[in-house]
């Protein structure tokens, strides 16, 4: 009895097979269309997306750069990035060769988002140009203003101790395991303290705009430090 | 760093900003930025071509020539630019490289060609991107076997060193039977020896006649006297052989180690064995399967088959595909003859009575032998036997391409280095023709004595009218520095014909030498004398810096015949042994002949080449022991 239940089993088992290899080779034949979804085309939608930036003229009158220093900085840029725009993947990749100890990727990520003025996922060569006339050619007033938008990742004008605590973390995440001393986990909350401290006038746990820049501007490190990127292109 | 980041450098530099107001500390000053040239364009001209780009691109890589001071020796002051007397096409490859950090490799170039282009440049060769890295490396492969190959062969066919010691001799002998009659009779004899030992093993199971009880009998039983002396015989002369292999081998270990000599001993094992064992039952079966280790002796013959080498190097070689295809198949067999079991088992007297019976079928099936001895009756077991011999096919059929592609690799490999072979008797001769013509001239030069004069009169006196067009005021100068080495080392220049007279004179007339030889030339000098030939074989890295006569790697003695004139003025004994031309000269001036030049420093035409330098020290070596005229 068994044995004919097992030779059954079997023929089922192999009609199935049968039919199986069937639609395959009906498949193949391209009789029928037994259909998946295929995600080859999707590739191509970034491949194609391509940008010019404005015209040199126009850059020059936005930024503080001369036509040679602007020809030379959008080579560069170029040479890296030749579709024009610069996505947050290829931005942290960038930025993260220069740290190899740590990790760089949450940083440049606010650096992206400090970068990126119209929120639109990648950087073009007007916003990278706008953003470093700032930091190298722009006055006191206009870098300490940068900084402060660096800081405060929602944009609504105050810088909260969460917030400051994410930058503060990323900072100290770019040092990577190996320092001396040894980075301890409190040292980036300690530090948000220090900074609160110095910079919230009116204790009321957010820092504005205002207190930013006068309590930096009251402090000599601070400026001092302002004026060190003068020459760098 | 990759070099388009270094353009991000600025930016980077910039967005520090971001921590200034947050830092604990005072910042560092910054770099003192000298005042740095603006950006400006470089024009290189490379063999005429100009190739242009910002001088910032070639700054991304600082330590190759063009990124570094380096470039500047290479400087053009009358048409500012920087010129390179090298190829152009290679060239644009490498200014690629700067542009985009990316190296490639054009399949159409020389390897070689290309080699020298990137160490001129000074660009390794490991940063050839993924996609030409591949290509690189196997040509680069290719390239260094093919020359390989060509240095191991050469001692194979080059006059014996006169005085190696017996021992040597007969491995040269072993290793390779056409140096000499003996060798090749020997080679011959062994191999007649062993299709005798192996046609015997044949014919010894054939049955021939019966006995009286209607029995069949075998040659074997019924000759047994006569294929037992056979046998002896045999064994005999593979001992001798063995031994006489053992014995000659200059290193024992590693001959005792390797694959022939292994088949050697079982060869001959068995008849060893079986002398000793008794005729005791028990183990008699035993014996017999040792007999079975006879047909070994037929594997002998890869000594004498170049073909069966290869075949056998090639299966070691295919080891991991040969694996692959084992295990794919076992797999295969396994899950075919547990389906073929259960499928036939309804069937009333089914041979599949278990799965390893089951085997049996599903290996007859996938080969596609197809012995019919099983049969599946059922339906099911029809289907899934098609099934089974249609896959076989292509389980066999997937690995067996890459060992062809191997064997037909490794195959025609010998065939080049047997090709090469051949063409290079022509190829030298030919080399050797026009090299001829140029060092004549200093010869003749010499022998028309006319050191003293102008390079007019010589050229008329020598009647070799080529000489005099093609660039005669280097040939002068030439001259006069072959001269002075001559004065220096008081030997002079011969030409060939007379050195290789002198050479087998030499060791004719080396016994005697010996005794007569002044001590201070050491045992050294008796075996540089004799090793003059051999050195003359072995050189390999020296170059005649000669710029009609670019003699590259002068591994035999046709292509650098300057070097090999050189050769008998360090070694030779002149006054004791030979009959040279020059010696003659010599032996007239004798105050010279006093003059005994213990080591001569290597002399400044020939110059080694850097990367063959284990020669090197076997020249300079050979100089010291020279002890010259005495």
């Amino acid at each position: 009895m068994s044995v004919r239940w097992e030779t059954e089993g079997l023929q089922t088992v192999g009609i199935v097979c049968l039919v199986f290899m069937f639609l395959k080779l009906m498949h193949l034949l391209g009789l029928i269309d037994i259909t998946e979804t295929d995600s080859s085309d999707s590739d191509l939608e970034l491949s194609t997306v391509r940008h010019q930036p404005e015209g040199l003229d126009q850059l020059q009158s936005q930024t503080k750069f001369t036509k040679k220093e602007l020809q030379s900085l959008y080579r560069g840029f170029k040479n890296e990035c030749p579709s024009g725009l610069v996505d947050e993947e290829t931005f942290k990749t960038i930025y993260s060769q220069f740290f190899p100890q740590g990790d760089a990727t949450t940083y440049a990520h606010f650096l992206f988002n400090a970068f990126d003025q119209d929120r639109n996922g990648s950087i073009r060569f007007e916003d990278f140009v706008i953003g470093l006339s700032v930091l190298l050619r722009g006055t006191v007033t206009e870098k300490l203003n940068w900084a402060f938008n660096l800081y405060d990742i929602n944009k609504d004008g105050y810088i909260t101790k969460e917030e400051m605590l994410l930058i503060m973390q990323s900072i100290y995440d770019m040092m990577g395991r190996y320092t001396y001393p040894m980075v301890r986990d409190e040292a980036p909350s300690e530090h948000v303290e220090k900074f609160f401290q110095k910079m919230d006038r009116n204790r009321d746990g957010v820092v504005t705009i205002d207190e930013f820049i006068e309590t930096c501007q009251k402090d000599e490190n601070i400026m001092s430090s302002m004026q060190l990127f003068e020459n760098v292109i | 760093m990759a070099a388009g980041v270094a353009a991000w450098l600025p930016f980077a530099r910039a967005a520090a900003i971001g921590w200034m107001p947050v830092a604990s500390a005072p910042m560092p000053a910054p770099p003192r930025d000298k005042r740095r040239t603006q950006d400006g364009l470089i024009i290189l001209n490379v063999s005429g071509s100009r190739f242009q780009t910002w001088r910032n691109t070639l700054e991304r890589y600082p330590d190759t020539l063009l990124g570094s001071t380096e470039r500047d020796f290479f400087y053009h002051e009358e048409t500012n630019e920087y010129f390179f007397d090298r190829d152009p096409d290679i060239f644009r490859h490498i200014l690629n490289f700067y542009r985009t950090g990316k190296l490639h490799y054009p399949r159409h170039e020389c390897i070689s060609a290309y080699d020298e282009e990137l160490a001129f440049f000074g660009i390794i060769p490991e940063i050839i991107g993924d996609c030409c890295y591949e290509e690189y490396k196997d040509r680069r492969r290719e390239n260094a076997e093919r020359i390989e190959d060509d240095e191991d062969k050469d001692n194979s066919n080059d006059l014996p060193p006169p005085d190696m010691s017996f021992r040597e001799t007969m491995w040269r002998a072993f290793e390779n039977p056409h140096t000499s009659t003996m060798a090749l009779v020997f080679y011959y004899v062994t191999g007649f020896f062993i299709a005798v030992s192996v046609m015997a093993n044949v014919v010894e199971t054939v049955p021939c006649g019966k006995t009286q009880n209607r029995v069949e009998m075998s040659c074997g039983d019924r000759y047994a006297l006569a294929f037992f002396c056979l046998d002896t015989a045999c064994v005999m002369i593979f001992t001798v052989e063995y031994l006489l292999r053992l014995m000659a081998a200059p290193n024992r270990f590693k001959f005792v180690k390797s694959v022939m000599s292994v088949i050697d001993v079982v060869a001959i094992m068995p008849y060893y064995i079986g002398l000793v064992m008794s005729d005791n039952e028990d183990v008699s079966g035993a014996f017999v399967t040792l007999r079975v280790f006879r047909v070994f002796r037929i594997f002998k013959f890869s000594r004498h088959s170049a073909g069966l080498r290869i075949l056998g190097y090639t299966l070691k070689s295919c080891a991991s595909e040969l694996g692959f295809l084992l295990f794919s198949l076992t797999m295969a067999i396994i899950i075919f003859a547990t389906v073929m079991f259960y499928a036939e088992k309804g069937s009333t007297a089914s041979k599949f009575t278990s799965i390893p019976a089951a085997f049996w079928y599903t290996i007859v099936t996938m080969t596609t032998l197809g012995y019919g001895d099983m049969v599946p009756k059922t339906i099911v077991g029809k289907v899934f036997g098609s099934i089974c011999s249609l896959s076989g096919v292509l389980v066999i059929a997937l690995p067996v391409p890459v060992i062809v592609s191997n064997f037909s690799r490794i195959y025609h490999q010998s065939q080049r280095a047997e090709k090469r072979r051949a063409q290079k008797k022509t190829r030298l001769a030919r080399i050797h023709a026009t090299k001829s013509g140029g060092t004549n001239a200093y010869l003749q030069y010499k022998r028309n004595g006319l050191l003293a004069e102008t390079e007019e009169e010589a050229c008329k006196e020598a009647g070799q009218a080529l000489v005099c067009k093609a660039n005669p005021v280097f040939e002068t100068e030439h001259h006069h520095l072959l001269h002075c080495l001559e004065k220096t080392t008081n030997h002079e220049f011969v030409d060939e014909q007379t050195f290789k007279s002198s050479c087998l004179e030499v060791s004719m007339v080396k016994a005697p030498s010996r005794s007569s030889s002044i001590s201070s030339a050491t045992s050294g000098g008796g075996g540089g004398l004799s090793s003059c030939c051999s050195r003359r074989n072995k050189r390999k890295s020296f170059t005649v810096s000669n710029a009609n006569m670019a003699g590259r790697r002068g591994s035999v003695q046709e292509l650098s015949t300057i070097q090999i004139r050189e050769r008998p003025i360090t070694n030779s004994r002149s006054s004791l042994n030979a009959k040279f031309d020059e010696t003659v000269r010599l032996n007239s001036e004798p105050p010279y002949l006093t003059a005994a030049v213990i080591s001569m420093p290597t002399p400044p035409v020939t110059t080694p080449e850097g990367d063959e330098s284990a020669s090197t020290p076997d020249f300079l070596q050979s100089n010291i022991v020279r002890v010259s005229a005495l």
